[in-house]
């Protein structure tokens, strides 16, 4: 509980500046919303002139774009970028931040077990995510009420809503198996740039190509905003997916993070 | 009684070469020294003792339970102080000393107040304003809050000022009178030679020889090096007890060890100019035991 406690506060700070970002994000696109709604014949001419493959690169969905849900899922596949970047940045600095900040040796040689550690640090970094998401889920319910022109099912805002947390639980994952595999991490942010940007472009060029193989090589796909507004739900297969890779990776850290020698400084 | 028990032990990285073979006991209530030149494997010895890092081969017990297997449960009572230390760079002293007895079921606060007393060290302050020496003095009241019954220090002189230093020794030997086992790990002979009962020297990832200080104080070289006036016969030191010796022209060097006023005597009837009596350094003691191996 002390280690979860003070992993807790030590994420802290950047927990609240990512929150402050999705939620800036979100208050930008969606404010936008009502004067695309209004001027919408306009708006489509325009974007029909855009290559198709483009439109589905970047997400555009001409048939329901003008609608609040519509609108919203368009948002979020940038949210839901933002949104990684935080969990794979947790990820990967929860158990190398000990070996860069050299108090690994501080914390290991208490009598805890190497897997208590673990625990606790992903307690807390699951912990900051769920906090994230929940104050942001109540912001961006907030904003739609606010720009709205129709109702709208606030099942389908919700499940919208928690793809970012599905999405940033797969990085978060990823980033702790990444952290315990790697030797030594200097700098987290170019790891978790890179891989979530690379993520993000296999997504693109599978939603441009329209491969289903290349969805499966994409986390953010598997929470595709549009796909669940399309299909008013998730798609049991990605979820297996997604769940299976959290198992094995989060397994997995547990496994190499117990048998891995610390090295003195 | 065996606080620490090291069989065979054997950790090697890859290729190069770890530790090969180490087998020492500590005994309960001893202060032990384990001297070596750097990069002889002391650190690595000591972390694999702590469950840092896992042996290839061999194994090693503290309180008579395996240190791998058993290292939550051992580590309630091991104190450790590591040669460098870093903490949390963000958090105030107290409360990183606070985090660390959380980790202890006891109240440690007031065991906090009375070492950071002895200590001089200021509870208030940011860790990442410290200077070396004063991060060195929070990890010495953090490795003995909750008063362990075995301390492991590796290489903890560095960065403390000599009166420091005295406090810490003092400290150290009022811990040891009420009843801990000490485990010091140090480059430097003299230190270990005042605080420590018995020590291992270790050479290359090997114990050279695992003595009594009071044997090793019998073994007591001095090291000679006198100018002369006029040179010398190339002879005239070669006494019992000499080894090393080196003539070149006015300049005579070499280690002695026996009867000191046999040398003294010899030395009083040459006319010198100049003379200088000094403890030989680490590496002139492991050539001793090198020799003695071959």
């Amino acid at each position: 509980m002390n280690i979860f406690l003070h992993e807790l506060k030590a994420y802290r700070k950047s927990t609240i500046i990512w929150l402050l970002s999705l939620i800036a994000i979100m208050v930008l696109f969606m404010s936008l919303f009502p004067s695309f709604h209004k001027d919408a014949g306009e708006f489509t001419k325009l974007l029909e002139g855009y290559p198709e493959s483009l439109r589905k690169a970047i997400g555009l969905d001409l048939n329901n774009l003008f609608t609040i849900m519509g609108f919203y899922t368009y948002s979020l596949t940038f949210i839901v970028l933002v949104g990684a970047i935080q969990a794979m940045n947790l990820g990967t600095s929860i158990v190398s931040k000990e070996a860069r900040e050299k108090t690994a040796d501080f914390l290991l040689t208490k009598p805890v077990t190497r897997s208590t550690v673990i625990t606790a640090k992903l307690m807390a970094a699951f912990v900051s995510l769920v906090i994230t998401n929940i104050i942001y889920g109540a912001a961006a319910y907030g904003m739609a009420s606010q720009v709205k022109v129709e109702d709208y099912s606030l099942k389908m805002f919700l499940l919208l809503s928690l793809s970012i947390l599905w999405v940033q639980l797969l990085f978060l994952a990823i980033g702790i198996v990444m952290s315990v595999m790697i030797r030594k991490i200097k700098s987290v942010l170019t790891v978790s740039l890179a891989t979530v940007f690379s993520f993000y472009f296999i997504g693109m060029i599978g939603a441009t190509t329209g491969d289903a193989s290349l969805r499966y090589l994409s986390p953010f796909k598997y929470f595709d905003p549009s796909e669940i507004l399309k299909h008013s739900g998730y798609e049991l297969s990605y979820v297996i997916t997604g769940a299976v890779i959290i198992g094995i990776a989060i397994s997995a850290s547990y496994y190499v993070y117990a048998k891995k020698d610390i090295h003195a400084v | 009684m065996n606080v620490i028990e090291i069989n065979h032990l054997t950790k090697t990285y890859g290729k190069s070469r770890g530790i090969t073979d180490i087998s020492f006991n500590v005994e309960e209530g001893e202060i032990f020294g384990f001297i070596g030149p750097n990069g002889a494997g002391k650190s690595t010895t000591i972390r694999t003792l702590l469950s840092l890092i896992y042996p290839t081969s061999g194994n090693a017990k503290i309180f008579g339970k395996d240190c791998i297997e058993f290292a939550p449960d051992i580590k309630k009572e091991i104190g450790y102080l590591p040669s460098e230390v870093f903490y949390y760079d963000n958090m105030k002293v107290f409360d990183l000393l606070k985090y660390s007895a959380s980790f202890y079921k006891k109240d440690c606060t007031k065991r906090i107040k009375e070492l950071a007393e002895i200590m001089d060290l200021d509870l208030t302050k940011k860790i990442d304003d410290l200077s070396l020496g004063n991060k060195k003095k929070l990890g010495i009241v953090q490795g003995l809050l909750h008063e362990p019954k075995l301390i492991i220090l590796d290489e903890p002189t560095s960065g403390l000022d000599p009166l420091m230093q005295q406090k810490f020794f003092e400290l150290l030997e009022t811990e040891n009178q009420k009843g801990a086992t000490v485990l010091f790990s140090s480059h430097i002979l003299s230190e270990v030679q005042r605080l420590c009962n018995r020590v291992a020297i270790i050479k290359e990832g090997a114990i050279v020889t695992v003595e009594k200080i009071s044997t090793l104080q019998e073994n007591n070289y001095k090291k000679f090096k006198i100018h002369t006036k006029t040179a010398l016969d190339k002879g005239y030191f070669d006494l019992p007890g000499v080894s090393q010796l080196e003539v070149k022209d006015h300049l005579v060097h070499f280690l002695f060890r026996g009867n000191l006023n046999g040398v003294l005597q010899k030395i009083a009837e040459t006319d010198i100019t100049n003379v200088w009596i000094e403890e030989p350094d680490l590496e002139e003691i492991f050539m001793h035991y090198y020799v003695k191996e071959d």
